[in-house]
């Protein structure tokens, strides 16, 4: 077997936060030390050399980046401080970069300026729209459904989402070729793999397990990362859950011209309703971790937290920012003569948000979610399909 | 002006080495060690690599040479408090531990049947232990009894007092403070082995049957707590399956940032101790690169040869015991097979590094980013592993070096 070597790709890599991988000397610890890597899926060591001798090909079809959670015992056992959970990190911000077809995070990946303009892009427009959509809204008192009619943001939105979705869509394609075809058992020579749909239906339990357990993290050493990011997640979809939520209930109630079109009143929930105090743990629970996160990047004392990617700030300053516009919405809405107030938070809420969605899509910070669980499925309908044409695994 | 006397710290191979080679030139030599006798980690030592041969033959060649020597002032519990000066004219308070035995000491050993009390023993690497009043090993010298002062109950004790047939023993005896003019020194204060308490993933020295290079050399000897028969710790078993752990604390930025030079060559040595009392035995090597260096290849070859030696690359991650058996188990990635490899032993011997002894000086001397000497101050001259990780034969042909420098400061004078 020939193997094609990359010599420029550790220079590559270094920009996608790899600036430690030409140090490793190979003694193998990472390997041993890490709960996760298995005989079949042995990481990061493998990875350091790839990296180091320019092995793109072993790289690009990888599957152990996205079985890697970064618990960091790797790097702080590492005898030459190379940081090898970080040198895992920089190869999912490189797959995911290959895996987007629109050449876009490699961009936001490797260009700061670029990947901060475009945040600031997305942010000014989003605001510009808000105040240019915006109806005759009362000052006297806050009413959001006049500010910004409701069936501009739920039809915007659904527009927006299914937009991503598609974007993301194409990824996970490019995904699943890379996977199928780069990795693990290799086709023979004049062999050729045919995958029925049958395959893909019988596997997607693993799909479904890993991706609502996130099962695999909790498997690191130290237990509370994964219980924080659990509830992270469990609090964007009470978020997600509760926008859903509301538009399906509109539906119902109002029909579908109501609520696409003509726009609803904006239904408010009693203080003490079960979805609203739903929403404050769930608020609670992700300004906790994202506050957290920042404490824990300035601190510097995790591995996890010691090399931040430009990426990883932007993250947090976006969750940050639309859980706290989000508050200061629903406070001066409820304060007389905030009117004004509760509108600008409101737009600046709304922008937040579709900078947070638009970066998310691009960095492996969101799309992490999908891909991890996809990785594991991907290999399991690989062998499965070579076990039903009888191919040797 | 000045003196011309040299002084030389530490009473090791190093430094006994430097002192005969300039108290043979002419010039007078004080040796100053702070254990109880000369000859430091060498006589811990079972055998030398490469030759294999015991290290108390040469050592005696030159112990004698100090005993012949007039030039030659030796003292041993004797540790330098300060120093002032420059070169050529070096004053140095020292000061000496008493050792409540004199010299009317034979060496009969009645004053041990009735000691009460015990230490470990730290010839032993705390395999063992002695009574508060011992016999620091076979071949000390001087050839004399010594009393820890930290074990022994003192005069309200006194058993001792009246068993030895000699009246050698003086339990009132008090530290002393000495000062010494001299021209030039040499530090030779040699090295420690590792913490293993530092290394927490291999145990950090709770598990019995893990045991440190150092440790080894003792189990293999004659004059050790086996009496040479390679049994572990926990139960005396006779090891038939044993694991050697390289890097040990070295080449890792998170403990010793440096190779410890000598640890790969000990190991294979070690080896060979192994093989000879249990040639059964089946014998595995992890390592992240043997480095035999030079001429030392060869032996590293005949060693691969004895048979039943697995040679696996890559750095041990954990060790583990088993609470009933006392077992010990390995995992590590066995790069060369590919493979995760989870593997149990009787017995596992830790290749612990060299830590340089210049952690604490009685003065101010530059010092390499690991913390060994820099050999840059007029008048001071380090020699052996005090400066940097050194077999026997690279000490001793430091120490040399160390000793001409020495001589070339103070000549004339």
């Amino acid at each position: 077997m020939t193997v094609r070597v990359n010599p420029n790709l550790a220079r590559t890599l270094q920009k996608f936060g790899a600036e430690t991988a030409t140090q490793c000397f190979h003694c193998g610890n990472c390997t041993i030390v890490c709960p996760l890597s298995t005989d079949e899926n042995q990481f990061p060591r493998r990875f350091m050399r790839y990296v180091q001798l320019g092995m793109e090909d072993k790289l690009k079809g990888a599957i152990e980046p996205w079985l890697c959670y970064y618990c960091g015992d790797c790097s702080r056992l590492c005898p030459r401080q190379a940081s090898p959970g970080e040198v895992m990190m920089a190869t999912r911000r490189y797959l995911t970069s290959l895996y987007d077809w629109t050449g876009l995070t490699l961009k936001m990946y490797t260009n700061k300026s670029f990947e901060w303009l475009t945040a600031a892009g997305v942010f000014a427009a989003t605001l510009i729209l808000a105040f240019l959509l915006q109806g005759s809204p009362p000052y006297d008192h806050a009413d959001l459904s006049k500010f910004l009619p409701r069936s501009y943001v739920i039809f915007g939105g659904m527009l927006f989402g299914l937009g991503l979705a598609g974007a993301l869509f194409l990824n996970v394609l490019r995904m699943h070729k890379s996977i199928i075809y780069g990795t693990g058992i290799q086709l023979k020579y004049g062999e050729s793999l045919k995958i029925p749909l049958s395959v893909y239906v019988k596997e997607l339990g693993t799909f479904l397990y890993h991706f609502v357990t996130q099962n695999r993290y909790s498997q690191c050493t130290e237990r509370s990362r994964y219980i924080k990011h659990f509830l992270l997640v469990l609090g964007f979809l009470v978020f997600a859950g509760y926008a859903g939520f509301m538009v399906i209930a509109e539906v119902i109630k109002e029909g579908f011209r109501v609520a696409f079109i003509e726009g609803s009143a904006h239904a408010i929930f009693p203080a003490l309703h079960p979805v609203r105090l739903l929403e404050y743990a769930a608020t609670i629970v992700v300004l906790y971790v994202v506050i957290d996160a920042f404490l824990g990047r300035f601190a510097k004392k995790e591995p996890i937290h010691q090399h931040s990617h430009s990426t990883d700030w932007t993250f947090l300053v976006l969750v940050g920012g639309t859980v706290l516009t989000g508050l200061l919405t629903h406070i001066f809405r409820n304060i007389e003569g905030m009117a004004a107030a509760t509108y600008w938070s409101f737009a600046l809420h709304l922008a937040f948000i579709v900078t947070l969605f638009v970066m998310g899509a691009f960095f492996a910070k969101w799309t992490h979610a999908i891909y991890r669980p996809l990785a594991l499925y991907f290999i399991k309908v690989k062998e499965s399909a070579f076990r039903w044409q009888n191919l040797p695994i | 002006m000045g003196s011309n006397s040299i002084l030389v710290v530490g009473g090791g191979i190093s430094g006994i080495t430097a002192a005969v080679e300039a108290s043979e030139v002419g010039y007078e030599v004080f040796l100053l060690e702070k254990r109880p006798y000369l000859g430091g980690r060498v006589t811990q030592l079972n055998q030398y690599f490469p030759k294999l041969c015991p290290p108390n033959c040469g050592l005696e060649i030159n112990l004698k040479r100090i005993k012949n020597s007039p030039y030659i002032k030796f003292f041993t519990q004797a540790e330098v408090e300060e120093i002032t000066g420059q070169e050529g004219n070096f004053t140095v308070k020292v000061r000496l531990s008493p050792r409540f035995v004199t010299d009317k000491c034979t060496a009969c050993g009645k004053c041990t049947e009735v000691c009460p009390v015990e230490r470990t023993d730290e010839f032993n690497y705390a395999l063992g232990k002695t009574k508060a009043i011992y016999l620091p090993q076979i071949f000390a010298f001087p050839f004399k009894y010594a009393i820890d002062a930290q074990a022994c109950e003192g005069e309200k004790c006194g058993k001792c007092l009246a068993a030895c047939p000699y009246g050698a023993i003086d339990l009132k005896m008090q530290p002393e403070t000495m000062t010494l003019e001299v021209g030039a020194i040499i530090w030779a204060t040699g090295w420690q082995p590792y913490d293993l308490t530092k290394l927490e993933q291999y145990g950090a020295g709770r598990y019995k049957n893990v045991i440190t290079n150092v440790q080894m050399e003792r189990l293999a000897a004659t004059d050790g707590p086996t009496g040479g028969q390679i049994l572990r710790p926990s139960d005396g078993k006779a090891v038939s399956r044993i694991a050697f752990v390289q890097c040990a604390g070295s080449r890792d930025e998170n403990h010793l940032p440096f190779c410890s030079a000598v640890c790969c060559m000990a190991s294979l040595k070690q080896v060979t101790y192994v093989r000879e009392k249990h040639p059964d035995a089946e014998i595995s090597i992890f390592f992240i690169d043997i480095r035999a260096l030079g001429r030392h290849e060869d032996f590293f070859n005949r060693v691969k040869d004895l048979g039943n030696i697995n040679l696996i690359k890559g750095k041990v991650g954990t060790i583990t015991e088993d609470d009933a058996t006392k077992d010990v188990t390995v995992q590590v990635e066995d790069q060369e097979a590919g493979r995760l490899l989870t593997e149990t032993f009787d017995m596992v011997v830790l290749a612990t590094g060299m830590e340089p002894t210049s952690k604490h000086l009685p003065f101010e001397l530059p010092r390499t980013p690991d913390g060994f000497l820099a050999d840059t101050v007029p008048g001071i001259y380090g020699a052996g592993c005090v400066k940097r990780p050194l077999d026997v034969a690279g000490s001793v042909q430091d120490a040399t070096a160390a000793a001409l420098k020495a001589i070339q400061s103070v000549v004339g004078r």
